[in-house]
């Protein structure tokens, strides 16, 4: 049987009358619109912004609404601080996934982003989800945050999870949409992991990036590309300082990975259909990058069939950005 | 039918002596989780370790990717 809500935005006595009934959700919403719902086995993250079924768009007063499909085993909620972040993996069941929202720019975010690759369960226990963030005309008056429906808790230092298990007839795959592709300049390698990064090496010299960003004109708008096996993993750019030789990023850099900046696009419209009309199945839960909303001008237009928040990260399995996270769950029976 | 943990095969893919293609993050993430710890460090317990490690992964998800589970068997 279908859960009762569908996966889309909703109002909000919508999504109280779901959760009176007992549904497992996962929420997407302003700090409004997800302080009014009564307490449940549900965890939700503050964003504003969303692709609805009528394209982009802004709204305070709905909340993008996953329901967990009346075939999971179980669920629950969870919140997780720095001390015990690594807990998520063991908590988290055998089969089935997790979904996760981080609260931007805290202690949890950056650890998550540094440290995920090196947990225990990494990849086998797929944690898929996105970081919560404030309207971008709010950014440094608000703050975002995210909510334990289970115990009510408002949280801004820590992250919450909502851990589904599935039959063995299911399993949970994550996937990506990168509409990036190398620009296929020099490569660029650093020495430690980092959020503010300075020095590095370009096509094995020693180097500055922002001195290079700089330079080389390249726009803050183009992530690099992180070649990781073969499958390209972004990271943008926030900020570049001139004065202090600095960047920073919104994902963190690793030692050891092959970084390009990307090409630029011209339509991120039309690179999203593009890419996703390739695709048959239709996912259980997606979400895309705030900074492919605002520098593709997304409001109001689509992304392929593709609904969910637009975020201020995405996590398929560690954090990414500037891509779009796909969720499927799939007939393995 | 996977081999069992102890086939080389998964020390050769773990090792990147054995290289998979693919498209699927979940798998690259593996494959270069593998290759950073690897050039870290190459004694034979750690090596024991990702091969074991890679055997779980494809054990678990072997359902997920046919086309890397083809690439093994080979």
């Amino acid at each position: 049987m279908p859960a009762a809500i569908s996966n889309s935005l909703q109002t909000i006595p919508e999504v109280q009358a779901a959760i009176a009934a007992g549904e497992p959700l996962f929420l997407a919403g302003s700090r409004s619109a997800l302080s009014q719902l009564p307490r449940g086995n549900w965890v939700g993250g503050t964003i504003s912004y969303f692709m609805a079924d009528e394209g982009g768009l802004r709204a305070e007063d709905r909340i993008f609404v996953t329901p967990i499909p009346s075939f999971a085993f179980h669920t629950r909620a969870e919140d997780y601080g720095p001390e015990d972040l690594a807990r998520i993996y063991r908590d988290a069941p055998v089969h089935g996934f997790t979904f996760l929202v981080l609260p931007a720019g805290t202690q949890v975010h950056r650890l998550f982003a540094q440290q995920a690759p090196l947990f225990e369960g990494f990849l086998l226990r797929p944690v898929v989800g996105w970081v919560t963030g404030v309207p971008v005309d709010r950014i440094g008056l608000d703050v975002p945050a995210v909510f334990n429906g289970r115990t009510g808790a408002v949280l801004e230092d820590r992250c919450a999870a909502l851990h589904v298990a599935l039959p063995p007839t299911k399993m949970a795959d994550l996937d990506t949409v990168n509409i990036f592709e190398s620009a296929g300049g020099e490569v660029i390698r650093f020495s430690e992991i980092g959020f503010r990064v300075s020095q590095c090496r370009v096509g094995g010299k020693q180097a500055n990036l922002a001195d290079y960003i700089s330079e080389q004109g390249i726009s803050t708008e183009i992530p690099l590309i992180g070649d990781y096996s073969g499958s390209s993993i972004n990271v943008s750019i926030q900020k570049v300082d001139p004065a202090a030789h600095t960047v920073d990023l919104y994902a963190p850099v690793f030692p050891g990975v092959d970084y390009r900046f990307a090409k630029p696009i011209m339509d991120y419209e039309e690179a999203f259909t593009r890419q996703i009309d390739a695709q048959d199945a239709e996912p259980y839960f997606a979400c895309n990058c705030i900074l492919n909303y605002r520098y593709g001008h997304l409001e109001g237009k689509k992304t392929g069939n593709i609904t969910g928040p637009i975020t201020f990260g995405e996590i398929a399995h560690q954090l990414l950005n500037q891509t779009m996270v796909r969720l499927y769950l799939r007939d393995i029976g | 039918m996977l081999p069992d943990a102890s086939h080389p095969v998964w020390e050769q893919i773990a090792t990147g002596k054995k290289p998979l293609e693919s498209r699927r993050p979940t798998v690259n993430l593996l494959i270069h989780s593998n290759k950073m710890s690897y050039e870290k460090d190459q004694s034979l317990p750690n090596v024991r370790h990702l091969a074991e490690k890679t055997h779980s992964f494809f054990s678990h998800y072997e359902a997920l990717f046919p086309p890397e589970v083809a690439q093994i068997l080979r």
